[in-house]
């Protein structure tokens, strides 16, 4: 074994430690509408992950608007005047009064007064206008089109701060990429709206009414925020979605999705040259828009821990949240040192005195949550193990966290945490796409530069900075606790 | 000079309106360069003992991946011990290696900032192992250690075997767990893929198990291995050599998995009443294996039903013409050894549970009736073989999947006559094979969710005999 180290550490060695050589790379690009472009050739395979990212997701929603950037996301994949339409001039006056009999219901299906009768002639009268305009749809042509050349990973998504529309395609397709992004950009048609409303209603059954995790988290954030929109799920109240109008769709749109609030970043097998100019062409004449203003409401420090207890027909489960700070503030890098030590890894605090040591629980994790554009949490989920209870493992957590308070971590600790955290982001740099939403993510954050100065970012956080944070955030005060179990008779 | 051609050009695009682009020239009617493509290069070595070698190199970022497969696997779990291959693997993982007791490999793997997953499937064992490169050594020293000189510690060997079984007494709080499970019940009955592991048969398994399963799989010619990223073949061939190469070879398990029971002769609805306000379906029924001469049509078939995503049949149906759900979608498992299933999936709010799978049904049906269209055919065709290039998007997924296709006999030119072989299916093999292989008079059905909220009687509904699922513990 000894002699194996010796004959091939020369050979091995010579490289630094983040060698993140490749970020040396991208190139950034801004047009004279404001629209951000990241590049980075990468020409191992003839590919190209495509990501568009626009500052705009759930926060920015209010009162009356929930979930709507989220429909948006799917509204956006219906088509254009010329995409996913026969003939748009004769269609166009069929979507208009389907949206006014929608408004229309909409409007008396809240209303105790109404009529059943009147509110029963209209939903026929809708579906009779729906069946109608059946005629002029060509059915998800955007998919159609990126599918037959080659497109993969078609898909939007959308998040408390921003929504991303991302494909990756055949090298020689990236022109096609640009025509439709752009044709989207300018000429969305919101066709099929109530029948959409519904699939996103779907979606909200599937992913947390029917789903203890998806719920515990929804739980977890709609009590720990009492007045920022962080409070509030992606995907809006069940009530939201049922409410939410074309009108509010499009002037969302119109606002928000515009060069100066957008970020494309490519990633993969073109010339950089080339595809500057192709963004020029197809996105260079879209006017700029105006920048998403910020959310001016900020949670009030919370005055007493929050303890939430919600039925459902599952096994235990706790998820414990912390509200602290976001980046650039240099305890959001604490934060993430902290999380590796207490749940990182195999060898990690919880990890090792829940699962292992003490068999509390099954499994333990650790995750920043909700946003990163607005003071956000710390989170800690465990799963509790039978037949010990969730008060046994809160206790336990507590302790280890109260730990914190009062020890230092080691060195070796911290520099374990250090290593993982900079090797996942290398590990997320590997292909095309994942490469692209990283640099598209932080880019719309406040600077894909983020990811290069992360490793000196967290090389100068000392142990003690480590039990400052912990006293500052760590406490009972600032605490939401939520238990997810069946209901106690 | 470069600021002046640009200022130009901008002029030049500011002059002709934004919407010209999209109503001249639609995106789909763009022409495009050829695709230059040709099929990545893998390096390839074996060691003497057997151990075959796949490498790709990748020195755009210091990490190597590391992906081994051992042929073993949960089919050759013996009744009574369902789940022996999973506290295998699982034990293989946090059990400690060599000198290092578990919680020294898992301080060592941490420091490292180093990824260890074993796993076990129902052929293979895998273990994959990410590292930095300037890890390659002790790493290596490692995997050797885990593969070769296992521990089983048995403090470790409890707590798995405890976490394995919290999983039964959690596998019905997730809806789509319930009808996975119950689907392959419904089909394999008591062969090892219907069977589930449960807390009986997880407490009979003892170390000596562990012990003989190792000496049984883990033996150098029934290992291959799949290597990715900053390490050149000259030095992966010196580590390997170095701490694998004195393994010696000897006899090879009997890896031929028990025969399938016979298919179940009629079709049923298999329901779990859960409170929860959608329902999860799932439909199956047998399906194919790898060496099946339709199954490029098959693929071709699935894609225009319920594969293609917003192009399929049931999508269109289903989501977007009529918001029943979010999600929607069929596929072939396409069985390595064994033929293994065909499976529709889908959630709805509970009351529009049947409506849906008469949807579903009803599209498998008429996908049998009727030729599909020639727009359905193309579009499927061309989709799968234009996306073909995304099979060698990264460097691990090159290495792994032709790591898989050796491993489990795939024809070597299965890669290079992909394309054509999708390009030669035709109208009449999609109906075919259609024909032959969906058998919506046959299927097995589950459902998960509030019973009494469905919108009639399901047997009269479906017509089909009707079975509730028993979701008590053991």
């Amino acid at each position: 074994m000894r002699r194996l180290i010796i004959c091939l550490c020369v050979l091995l060695l010579s490289q630094p430690l983040y060698a993140a050589h490749i970020m040396d790379r991208v190139r950034e690009d801004r047009l004279e509408n404001g629209l951000t472009l990241l590049m980075l050739e990468r020409h191992d395979t003839p590919t190209v992950s495509a990501y568009i990212t626009f500052r705009v997701g759930g926060a920015n929603e209010g009162q009356g608007n929930r979930g709507i950037a989220h429909l948006l996301e799917h509204m956006l994949l219906k088509g254009t005047k010329t995409l996913g339409t026969r003939d748009y001039a004769a269609e166009k006056p069929l979507l208009d009064r389907i949206e006014d009999v929608g408004t229309r219901i909409d409007r008396l299906k809240n209303n105790p007064a109404t009529d059943p009768a009147e509110i029963e002639g209209l939903r026929a009268r809708l579906k009779s206008l729906q069946q109608e305009h059946k005629q002029y749809v060509v059915k998800d042509e955007f998919s159609r089109i990126y599918a037959e050349n080659g497109g993969v990973g078609y898909n939007a998504f959308t998040s408390k701060d921003q929504t991303t529309y991302l494909i990756s395609l055949p090298a020689n397709k990236l022109e096609l990429w640009a025509a439709i992004e752009s044709d989207r950009l300018q000429n969305s048609v919101l066709r099929e709206f109530y029948t959409e409303r519904e699939v996103v209603r779907e979606e909200r059954r599937r992913s947390y009414e029917s789903n203890p995790s998806g719920l515990i988290y929804e739980a977890l954030v709609a009590n720990a925020f009492t007045v920022h929109p962080y409070r509030n799920p992606v995907i809006g109240w069940d009530s939201d979605i049922a409410n939410l109008s074309l009108a509010e769709a499009r002037d969302f749109f119109t606002r928000y999705y515009r060069p100066v609030n957008m970020v494309i970043t490519l990633v993969g097998d073109f010339e950089s040259d080339n595809a500057l100019e192709l963004v020029r062409k197809y996105f260079g004449a879209i006017s700029p828009g105006i920048p998403v203003p910020r959310v001016v409401d900020v949670e009030p420090q919370q005055r007493g821990e929050k303890q939430i207890r919600i039925n459902f027909d599952a096994e235990p489960s706790l998820s414990i949240a912390f509200h602290k700070p976001s980046l650039p503030h240099l305890d959001d890098y604490c934060a993430d040192l902290l999380m590796d030590v207490l749940a990182g890894g195999a060898s990690s605090r919880l990890y090792k005195r829940l699962v292992v040591d003490e068999q509390l629980a099954s499994s333990v994790a650790s995750y920043g949550a909700v946003g990163s554009r607005y003071a956000n949490l710390m989170v800690i989920d465990a799963t509790p193990r039978y037949p010990h209870t969730v008060d046994e493992v809160k206790a336990a957590i507590y302790e280890e966290l109260d730990r914190l308070k009062r020890e230092p971590v080691s060195n070796i600790e911290l520099q374990r945490a250090r290593n993982r955290l900079v090797t996942d982001n290398l590990r997320q740099m590997r292909s095309n796409s994942g490469l692209a939403r990283l640099l598209s993510s932080y880019e719309a954050l406040g600077g894909w530069r983020y990811l290069v100065d992360y490793a000196a970012k967290i090389e100068t956080i000392d142990p003690a900075q480590l039990v400052a944070f912990a006293n500052r955030y760590l406490k009972a005060m600032n605490r939401t606790a939520v238990v997810l179990q069946r209901e106690v008779k | 000079m470069r600021a002046i051609l640009l200022t130009v050009f901008i002029l030049g695009v500011t002059a002709c309106s934004p919407q010209i682009f999209s109503q001249v020239v639609r995106p789909d009617q763009l022409n495009f360069p050829e695709l230059q493509f040709e099929f990545p290069q893998i390096k390839r070595a074996a060691l003497n003992n057997g151990i075959e070698i796949y490498l790709k190199e990748d020195h755009d970022i210091p990490l190597v991946e590391v992906t081994i497969m051992i042929g073993g696997g949960s089919i050759f779990d013996p009744v009574g011990k369902t789940g022996l291959s999973s506290l295998f693997a699982a034990s293989l993982q946090s059990g400690g290696a060599g000198e290092r007791s578990p919680q020294q490999l898992e301080e060592t793997l941490d420091n490292m900032a180093a990824k260890l997953s074993v796993s076990s499937s129902s052929y293979a064992y895998s273990i994959e192992m990410s590292m930095r490169r300037q890890d390659l050594i002790q790493g290596f020293n490692i995997l050797a250690d885990i593969v070769r000189r296992p521990r089983f510690d048995q403090q470790r060997l409890e707590i798995s075997r405890q976490g394995l079984i919290e999983g039964v007494r959690r596998r019905n709080d997730d809806p789509r767990s319930i009808a996975g499970r119950t689907l392959a019940q419904s089909i394999y009955r008591n062969h090892p893929f219907g069977r589930t592991p449960g807390s009986a048969t997880l407490a009979s398994i003892e170390r000596s198990d562990l012990i003989s399963q190792h000496q049984i799989y883990f033996q150098p010619n029934n290992l291959s291995l799949a290597v990715s990223g900053d390490v050149d073949l000259d030095e992966l061939k010196t580590l390997l050599t170095q701490t694998l190469g004195d393994w010696q070879a000897s006899e090879l398990p009997d890896l031929e998995p028990p025969a399938l029971p016979e298919q179940p002769e009629n079709g049923k609805v298999s329901i779990a009443d859960k409170d929860i306000p959608q329902t999860t379906i799932m439909i199956g029924q047998p399906g194919i294996d790898k060496n099946n001469p339709d199954m490029m049509a098959l693929k071709v078939a699935n894609y225009i039903l319920g594969g293609g995503g917003f192009n399929s049949r049931m999508m269109r149906e289903i989501r977007s013409n009529r918001g029943l759900a979010y999600s929607v979608y069929s596929y072939f498992q396409i069985g390595r050894k064994l033929p293994e299933l065909f499976i529709a999936k889908c959630e709805t709010k509970c009351d529009s549970t049947l409506e849906v799978v008469s949807l579903m049904r009803a599209q498998m049906l008429e996908l049998t009736e009727k030729p599909v269209s020639k727009d359905e055919l193309r579009v499927a065709k061309e989709s799968l073989i234009n996306s073909f290039v995304f099979a060698f998007n990264n460097s691990h997924s090159i290495v792994t999947r032709q790591l898989r296709l050796d491993f489990y006999d795939y024809p070597p030119d299965y890669m290079q006559t992909y394309r054509q072989k999708i390009a030669a299916v035709t109208v009449a093999d999609v109906q075919r094979v259609s024909k032959k292989y969906l058998h919506p008079d046959k299927l097995q059905i589950v459902l998960v969710g509030r019973r009494n909220e469905f919108e009639q009687d399901p047997a009269a509904a479906l017509d089909m005999q009707v079975e509730n699922v028993d979701l008590g513990l053991e």
